[in-house]
């Protein structure tokens, strides 16, 4: 009886430790930033005036270290461009003022690579993208700065 | 009201937000004490002949790559501001014509300069930045705020320090000349003064709106009041306002920072022109 007792009070212990294991794993997915499936902004960029929007990517471009790896939300207009060099192509989201003076973008690649243009907006299209930024070192020693694991939310 | 209220709380957060406000109220208090000085000396448009100049020094440290440019634009203004004022009696070319030449001189050379040595791949945006003040003082470096803020505690002590020098020689320099005081010392002061504020006022307006900042609270505070005492707080505190005012309108409605600050003086003034007649004062 008291051994029964242990063994369905070690049982109840162990379903007690595995639900706390449950519990903590479940509330570290949800802190990591990079999580799959979690809806944390960290900079919502979507939200700000376009004067706020030029600051704020300034400070990213200018600073990038201090915001890699942080959740970016953006709202702006679909661009991409072909670099001959590299044969690579970039896609951008840009913000753009009215004079088209004072434009700020940042480029971005998608989570799930689609085909190029088929699959894509159209040049100039109003889009909203959510991703990783990062700042990306060359081979030259330059560095620019991208949304990386981005989705596209409206096309 | 509330959802403004919540937005600009929010966009407080941003530490680039608070120095903006920061150096734009520190930068409009100066420009304002100084304006009084050069309206009622005749040299309202010298802030702008200063102010390109600044721009066509700020060319050549891009094309020198000078990583602090202020090392190169603040000594070529004050050089420029005191050939201005303090040579310009004994000049062969005098006055608004030497301030036309230098003013255009300097535009069109900054101009050129970044144009044939671009640094940059958006040079419509720098210009564009440079000129307007679109956005400049929401991309401020944490160093360049505690230069404007030694810079401007500098410029108000000295003020306030020669406070009753500056009320004699703005009014009666001849008289003060002849009372003692070293007229060409002071002429000196203000030019150096003058340029300091001139650069710094580029980070909050651009450069083609610096006479603004230093003309609009000057003529606003004389609608109204008619002591060079009252005048100097009236400015002051008008300037500071405006500023604010135009700081958080182009932040919320995401208009381009400087000429929102201006448009704000001109409101100010229309409202202190407008109190003017209606007290029977007229212009």
């Amino acid at each position: 009886m008291g051994l029964a007792c242990s063994v369905d009070e070690g049982s109840d212990l162990y379903k007690v430790i595995l639900a706390f294991l449950l519990v903590v794993a479940v509330s570290v997915l949800a802190k990591d930033p990079k999580a799959k499936g979690t809806s944390k902004i960290d900079i919502d960029l979507s939200r700000m005036s376009s004067t706020m929007v030029f600051a704020q990517v300034n400070q990213m471009v200018t600073t990038p270290q201090k915001f890699v790896g942080m959740r970016i939300k953006m709202k702006g207009v679909f661009s991409s461009y072909y670099d001959n060099e590299t044969d690579q192509r970039f896609y951008g989201c840009v913000i753009a003022d009215a004079l088209a003076c004072c434009s700020q973008g940042l480029a971005f690649s998608l989570a799930k690579p689609r085909k190029f243009p088929d699959e894509y907006p159209a040049e100039g299209e109003t889009i909203v993208i959510i991703g990783y930024f990062d700042n990306v070192k060359e081979e030259s020693g330059e560095s620019y700065p991208i949304i990386r694991h981005a989705e596209i939310l409206k096309e | 009201m509330p959802e403004l209220v919540e937005k600009l709380s929010f966009y407080l957060d941003f530490p680039f937000v608070r120095y903006a406000i920061v150096v734009g109220v520190l930068v409009s208090l100066c420009s304002s004490l100084l304006g009084v000085t050069l309206v009622l000396k005749r040299y309202s448009y010298i802030g702008d002949g200063l102010s390109h100049v600044a721009f066509g020094a700020l060319a050549i440290a891009a094309v020198l790559k000078v990583t602090n440019n202020m090392l190169l634009i603040l000594p070529v203004t004050v050089a420029v501001a005191v050939l201005l004022l303090c040579t310009g009696r004994n000049a062969r070319i005098k006055g608004d014509a030497a301030i036309a030449m230098v003013s255009v001189g300097a535009l069109a050379i900054g101009y050129l300069l970044m144009n044939i040595f671009s640094t940059s791949a958006n040079i419509s945006g720098d210009v564009c930045t440079t000129l307007f003040g679109s956005t400049s003082i929401l991309t401020l470096k944490i160093e360049e705020v505690y230069l404007c803020v030694v810079l401007s505690c500098v410029v108000l002590l000295t003020f306030v320090l020669f406070y009753h020098k500056i009320f004699a020689i703005t009014f009666d320099e001849n008289f003060a000349r002849a009372t003692g005081v070293n007229t060409t010392l002071f002429n000196l002061m203000i030019a150096v003064i003058v340029a300091v504020i001139i650069v710094l006022a580029m980070n909050l307006v651009g450069a083609l709106l610096v006479s603004a900042l230093v003309v609009f609270p000057a003529l606003s505070a004389m609608r109204v009041f008619k002591s060079f005492f009252s005048v100097t707080v009236a400015a002051a505190i008008i300037s500071v306002v405006c500023s604010l005012i135009g700081i958080v309108i182009a932040i919320l409605a995401g208009t381009p920072v400087g000429s929102t600050i201006v448009a704000a003086d001109i409101v100010a003034f229309c409202l202190f022109y407008g109190v003017s007649l209606f007290r029977g004062r007229g212009v």
